[in-house]
This record gives structure tokens, sequence and C-alpha cells, in this order.
């Protein structure tokens, strides 16, 4: 997007995106800003607010995408955000995102953002999808019935959403007239004459959450309402209860749903022929079989090792680190370096034994970075085929045992991408208790890609006996952790109710976009930070700290762990990044430092091992200082007992690998 | 208050019966009613009991009217625990009182409603009706859980009876409410459901509250 010679004007209003999980708002956002946000093909993948700018004929508005929500009365902490947002900015215009095959959820969102009283446009979305079906309604009589623009498109292929922008100048309140009878209605009308004239949605809306008991408006009304008000607010919530029987959001559903159901009777339906269900619709099917699903499952693994284990921690590291930086790079920079450069102690920084070209880059360059991007590129095909959610419907019932259910298996397989955005993520579960116990997990047992590569790059070498051991051990840790944490942890677990999208071809376009995206990311959060952790080992070698540090690492790493004391220096960088600490271990390794056994135990140690501090940040963020340093109090000591236990059974038992 | 004595009587001869041990004894032992002499008296004078010294006996017309009782009982008894998850003290006396008020167009819509329940929640056989002689040529009942509906039928929600409130608001926010038409399309690992064009995937806990019928 280029300046267009003037200076735009700045529109006052914010446009925002609104609609059901999982129907595309973030392609329709990626469209109208150029700003590429993560798409994907599960619901939850937005789980945070992005803002960007759209200019349109001379002017430029701010334009937000938000998370996708089945109602506006929130449920979990995704679906809060975007009620939220909608609350924060008044005055703001709507695009909804329908899903053309869903019409019937796609309008109770439509006629809860009427009661708000928040003027919008329709984008009746996957309209393709809802063609090939047979089941496409009559877009020209749904703007004559609610008077409400709307427009047909296909926002992956960029079908429709150019006029999206201009018809938002004729964005109107949706004229819906709807009743929910007369004992609501009272209610309703009684509290609406409660809230403040200045509320920022439309005062039924208000009336009507409050009515359904929304607790997530308490904080709103003890800086807006007089004590006095709220008081007179619950008296009347519970009367109508007691008229109604409780379950006023549920009758208020059922009336909405209804009300749906005759208006899209009168649409009717554009006419053509459903097609048989192709491929896809197969694969989808057997791919959440109880029989077929195992292997299913097994094959989308071995493809998944084959890919990022074998062609991108094996052919591409040897490539990269072996040829290219080996034989090239760092030979080339250090002829350059002793040529140029006379004082030994810049050479050293440079190219010594903890030098920025011959171990941050290396490291960062060529070890990580093939292993990340063939990972990355592998996820995303994962994640756009839209087969995470079937994994879910298969592990519900393992999960139910760790306190949680199969939706939690999304944040757990993002995290193997990455921990810290995976821990985001767990806003899509509903329950703190629920968040609790998958952050934790994250933090200890799963690892991300960076370090995955790494750590399947060295067992490659070892065996497979090795990777089964790492891969079991790692398993039953998670388990019985997560089954000890939901015993420990207070509260409640949530329903399992989980939208299952359908299977759908990835796109070239969105995958690259998406892969090259995350690299990005990768290079500018690692880099610096092993950048960092570099100059850390450079500084404390120099003053003599890292022989004291492994002296004192010792008696842990030598004589609990059993390994070399120069393993001491990877745990230390591990602090930083685990993919770091994994990285040195993999170069000891290479120089026939560690026996296989070591290698196994190392490899549980550091892959256990606390949190890095960006995903300590997030976890500070998302649940507060005292349960972050909890879990990483929890964590270190648990790594350690966990290599030591594998350390001494397998010696008793005299296993070597 | 005669009748309603009378059809205590009845309902408790009928139960001794099925205990095999119809003595006047036991009747006078068991009842709770204050005169179970004169009451027992009253039936063997209309003719519907007769009594051999320590034997009962029940007419035709007396068994008749007996079944009709505890078919109305043991039918209460299912509606009320499978449907209201009433507790079993709670269920005895609130089916004590059904079975002398229902009439026989409502005991019929009752049974067909449940799907014509061959035994009480107690494992009691529940008198069949001239309803569950006709339904034979059909397989399935009326009115089934969700999770016991047949894989890919389309069926129509007759009602939902949830555990919490949250999970009722859940499930209308994603258009599952009486009314909605769905099918089952597995059971195993989890549930998965079909609703128009969106597939869902939920508890068994879940689809055990949702009551369908073939739609």
């Amino acid at each position: 997007m280029k300046t267009e010679g003037l200076t735009p004007v700045r529109k006052s209003g914010k446009v925002i995106l609104v609609g059901n999980p999982n129907v595309g708002k973030s392609v329709v956002f990626g469209y109208l800003t150029g700003r590429y946000v993560t798409v994907s093909n599960y619901p939850g993948t937005t789980v945070e607010v992005t803002r960007g700018e759209v200019r349109d004929r001379g002017t430029v508005c701010e334009i937000i995408d938000t998370p996708g929500v089945y109602s506006l009365l929130p449920m979990s902490e995704d679906e809060r955000v975007t009620r939220d947002i909608l609350m924060a900015e008044p005055g703001s215009r709507v695009i909804q995102v329908a899903d053309a095959k869903n019409m019937r959820r796609s309008l109770m969102i439509t006629l809860q953002l009427a009661e708000m009283g928040i003027p919008l446009v329709i984008a009746v979305n996957m309209a393709d999808e809802a063609r090939d079906r047979g089941v496409m309604p009559r877009i020209d009589q749904l703007e004559k019935k609610i008077g409400v623009p709307a427009i047909p498109t296909v926002a992956v292929r960029k079908k429709g959403v150019d006029r999206l922008m201009g018809m938002l100048d004729l964005a109107t309140t949706p004229n819906v007239g709807i009743s929910y009878g007369e004992k609501i209605e009272s209610a309703v009308s009684r509290m609406e004459s409660l809230i403040p004239e200045t509320s920022p949605v439309g005062r039924r809306a208000l009336a009507i959450m409050l009515l359904c008991g929304d607790d997530s408006l308490t904080q709103w009304l003890a800086e807006n309402v007089t004590a006095e008000r709220v008081s007179e607010m619950n008296v009347t919530r519970n009367r109508l209860e007691e008229e109604t029987g409780g379950e006023i959001a549920y009758r208020i559903n059922q009336i909405r749903l209804q009300w749906i159901d005759s208006l899209l009777e009168d649409l009717g339906e554009e006419a053509g022929v459903a097609e048989g269900g192709g491929w896809a619709q197969v694969f989808g099917r057997v791919s959440m079989d109880p029989f077929y699903g195992v292997p299913i499952f097994l094959f989308v693994l071995f493809l998944a090792y084959e890919f990022v284990g074998v062609f991108g921690a094996k052919i591409l590291v040897d490539f990269l680190e072996a040829g290219l930086f080996g034989k090239a790079i760092i030979p080339g920079a250090s002829w350059i370096v002793n040529q140029a450069i006379p004082w030994p102690l810049a050479r050293d920084f440079l190219i010594g034994p903890y030098g920025m070209i011959s171990m941050a880059l290396s490291y960062a360059i060529a070890i990580v970075l093939p292993i990340v991007g063939t990972f990355f590129w592998g996820f995303g095909i994962l994640e756009d085929s839209g087969y995470l959610p079937r994994l879910a419907v298969m592990v519900d019932r393992i999960f139910k045992k760790i306190g949680c259910n199969g939706k939690a298996v999304l944040p757990m397989i993002l995290g193997l991408g990455c921990d810290t955005m995976a821990t985001l993520t767990t806003r899509i579960l509903e329950t703190r208790k629920e968040r609790i116990i998958v952050t934790l997990l994250l933090a200890l047992g799963i690892p991300c890609s960076a370090q995955l590569g790494v750590i399947l790059g060295m067992l490659g070498n070892v065996g497979p006996a090795a990777t089964i051991t790492w891969v079991a051990i790692l398993v039953a840790v998670i388990l019985a952790v997560g089954f000890l944490a939901s015993r420990v942890i207070p509260g409640e677990s949530s329903d399992f109710i989980l939208e299952i999208p359908p299977i759908r071809w990835p796109r070239l376009g969105n995958l690259a976009v998406k892969t090259m995206a995350r690299i990005e990311w990768y290079l500018r959060e690692a880099v610096p930070l092993f950048i960092l952790g570099t100059l850390i080992l450079f500084v404390a070698d120099r003053i003599g700290w890292l022989l004291w540090l492994q002296k004192a690492a010792e008696p842990l790493v030598v004589g609990v762990l059993d390994l070399p004391p120069k393993t001491a220096e990877a745990f230390l960088i591990g602090f930083l990044r685990r993919d770091y600490g994994a990285a040195g271990l993999f170069d000891m390794a290479r120089a026939g430092l560690l026996t296989n056994l070591q290698v196994v135990v190392s490899l549980v140690t550091i892959t256990l091992f606390i949190p890095c501090i960006a995903n300590f940040l997030v976890i500070v963020k998302e649940h507060g200082g005292k349960v972050a340093a909890g879990m990483a109090l929890f964590i270190f000591p648990l790594a350690v007992l966990v290599g030591a236990l594998v350390n001494i059974c397998a010696r008793k038992l005299g296993i070597t690998f | 208050m005669t009748e309603y004595g009378q059809d205590e009587i009845l309902e408790l001869i009928w139960t001794l019966r099925e205990e095999g041990c119809a003595t006047r004894t036991k009747l006078l032992e068991r009842s709770e009613e204050e005169n179970p002499e004169g009451l027992l008296g009253e039936l063997v004078l209309s003719g519907l009991v007769e009594v051999s010294r320590e034997d009962l006996r029940m007419t035709r017309a007396g068994d008749e009217r007996a079944r009709g009782i505890i078919r109305r009982h043991r039918l209460a008894e299912v509606l009320l625990q499978n449907l209201f998850d009433l507790d079993s003290s709670q269920m005895e006396n609130s089916a004590c009182k059904f079975e002398h008020i229902l009439t026989t167009p409502v005991t019929e819509s009752v049974c067909t409603f449940l799907g014509h329940p061959p035994v009480c929640p107690h494992g009691r056989a529940i008198p069949r009706g001239e309803c569950c002689d006709r339904i034979r040529t059909e397989i399935h009942p009326l009115v089934t859980r969700l999770s016991d509906a047949g894989l890919g039928d389309p069926v129509r929600i007759v009602f939902i009876t949830p555990k919490s409130k949250k999970r009722l608001e859940k499930l209308s926010s994603l258009g599952i409410v009486p009314g909605s038409r769905l099918r089952l399309l597995q059971r195993n690992p989890s549930f998965v459901l079909q609703i128009g064009e969106t597939t869902i995937a939920v508890d068994r806990e879940i689809t055990d509250e949702i009551y369908v019928k073939r739609a």
C-alpha cells in the first residue's frame, strides 16, 4: 500500500471484523490491509485483536480483526476479547464475515449486533463451498429482508472482497424487530431503564446480556452504574429467572433461532445441485474413525518425521552446517578475520569457540533454521488441511484423564511449533484450570520445533530405540504431571464441544506466506537471543566464570546425570532458549563427546528443562508472575530428577542404546 | 378415598405375586393403608379378589385393574428417573400419585414417548399396553437419546436435559435447540454430529442429554 500523493483523510470511525470462528475474517483482514495475519483451517487461529489500516478512495481508517465468536455472550476468553472490543469502540462499523454454508449460526451474530445498534455490512463468505453443496442462500433477498448490504465473497480467491469498503458507506443497523415474549420483554425494558444513557452499545443488547447473567460485565457495571442500580438489576434478573424457570439465555437463543429459521425459509436458496462428497469428505470422515483414524495419525506422524527429522534435520543441516558453514563460511571468515584483525580478543569474539560467527550464526542459521523452516512448512499443511481438530476428536478421551478435553490438543500441537505462541492459544480453552494445565505441560514437556528438530537429528544418529524411549518418557511425564495437576489445581473442566471444519486442499499461496512470516518471526526473535547467549558464554569464558560454573554444576551435571562437565554450558544457554541449549548438545554429540546413553539423558533433561525466556514472559502475561515462577520452580528440579532416573535405570538395566 | 386404598391393595397383591408370596399375612404386614382388612373385604365384595384362607388371588377383572395401576406406576418411574433425574425417594412418591391420575390415552402417550420400555428402574416388568403391541412392527422407539440414535439417520431434537446452564447456552449458540434437525455421524472415539453444514464433536455426556425422534 503506497501513499497516493495527498495525505489521506483519517476517518474517525473504525471498522471491526466480526464473525463465527473459522469463517475467514483474517483472510478478509489480510486482503483489506495488505498485512498478513496467520490464517489456518481450524477454529481459534486468531486469539488476539489485530489492528491494521485500510486506505480507501483518499481516506484511511483503522480496521480491527477479532477472534471468532459463536455468541456475543462470551463463553471463553477469546470470545470475550471480541465482545469487549465492540464495547470499547463505540461509533465503529462492522464487517460481519458469515459462513454461507452456515447462515443459521452467522445470523445469530447479526441479530446480536443489531441489538447492539451497530451499523454493518455482511460478507457472505465461502460462497463457492455453499454453492458446491447446493445450500447458498439468496443474498438479494437477505438484503431486502434485514435492510443491510450483503455480498457473496470467496475471500481466499479475493472474490467480492474488493467491494466491501465501498459498501461500508451504506452500512446500517439490521432491521430485525424480534420480540422475546411478554415476560422477557418487560424485564428487558426495566433493565434498559437502569442502564446509563452513555452506554457504549445499544442498551437493549446490554440489558439482554445482563439478564442472561453475563459475569464478564461485572467490571463494566462497577465502573459505570451505581451500586443501587446494580442491585436493582439483580432483582430484575432474579425475578425473570423465577418467572421463566431460569435458563434465560437459552430461551432467548431459542427464540432467535426460530426467527432465523423462518427468515431463512423466506429467503430460499439459490437453485443448484449438491455435488457428492469428494475425496476431502471421505478423508475427513475416516481420519476420525476409531479404526482407520489411528493408522492415519501414525502415517501423518511418519510423514512429518521424514520431512522434518530426515529431510530438514539431516539433509539440509548437513548441507548447511558441514557444507556451507564448515567448508566455506567459517574458513572464509577465519581467513578474513585473521588477516584483518590483529587483536586476538576480537578474533576470538568472531571465530573463537564462543564466537559470533562460529557459534551464534552457525547454530541459528545452519542447525536450527533448516529444521524450523521444514517444520513450519509441514505444520502449515496440517493447519490448512483441517486435520488438527480431527486429531482432537481422536485424543479427547486421553485428555479427559488430565483434566482437559480434546480441544487442548490444539495448543499442544501448536506448541511443537513454538511454545510461546501456543501459550497464547490456550485462550481457546474455556476454564482457567484447563488453561493452567496446558500452559504447564507446554512449558514442561512439549519441545518447540527448533528444539525438536535438533533433538530428532541427534536421536536419528543414535537409533530408533533411543527415539522411542525419549518419546515414551516425555509422554509418560506429560500424562503423569497432567493427571496430578488435574487433581491439585482447583476449578472445573469444560465440555468438549468442538467444530470440525471441512478438509480442504492447502493453498500454496497462503502456505508460502505463512511459512515465510513464521521464519521471519523466528529470525527476529531467536537470532538476537542466540547472539546474547553466545556473548554471555564468551564473557563467562574470558573471566573464568565458565570453569567456575562447570565446577559448581558438577555435582548435578556429572554426579547426578553422569554427563561431561561441558554439558553445563548447554544447560546454561538453555535458560535463554531451549533450542539453543539443544544445539549445544548437538554440537557435542557430533564431536563424539557424548555416549549414546548420555545423549538420551541430556535430551530428556533439556526437553523438560525450564521454559525459554519468551515463553516465561508470556506465562507471566497470561497468568501472572506467581504462577509463572511456581511453574519454573516445579519444572527445573523435575527435569533434573527425571534425567537422573533415566540414567540410573538405564545403568541398572545395562541399557546403553 | 376407598378407590385410592383399593388401588394400593391391588398394586401390593400384584407385587407380592411377582415375588411369589401373595398371602394374607404378608399383605397385612406390608400394606401402608390404615385399614387393609376393610379394603381387602371391599375388593372381595366387588369381585376383584378371591381369598381362600391364606392365599390371595385376583379375579380376571381384578387382574386387569391391577395391571393398569402397575403399568402407570412403573411408566411414571421410568419417566421421572430417565428424564428428570429425580432421586429414588422422590421418584417413588410422585410415581405413586401418577398411577391414580393418568388416563389411558395419557398413559399410552407416555409409554410411546419413552419408547415402550420393558422394565421399570427397579428391573421389574412393565405390563405391556395396547400401544406396545401396535408398534411391534416398528423397530425403533419414538424418542431416544441422541447417543442411541442410528448412525446417519436424520433426527429432530425433542428436548434437552442439560446438567448445567452454561452447557445449554453453548449448545444453543451453536444452533442445537429443540426442533433442530441433525444426524449422528459416529460414536467413537468421540461423538460427532452434523447439523446443517456444520460438523461438531461432543462428549457422550452431552449426547446423553439430547433427546431426539426420527425426522
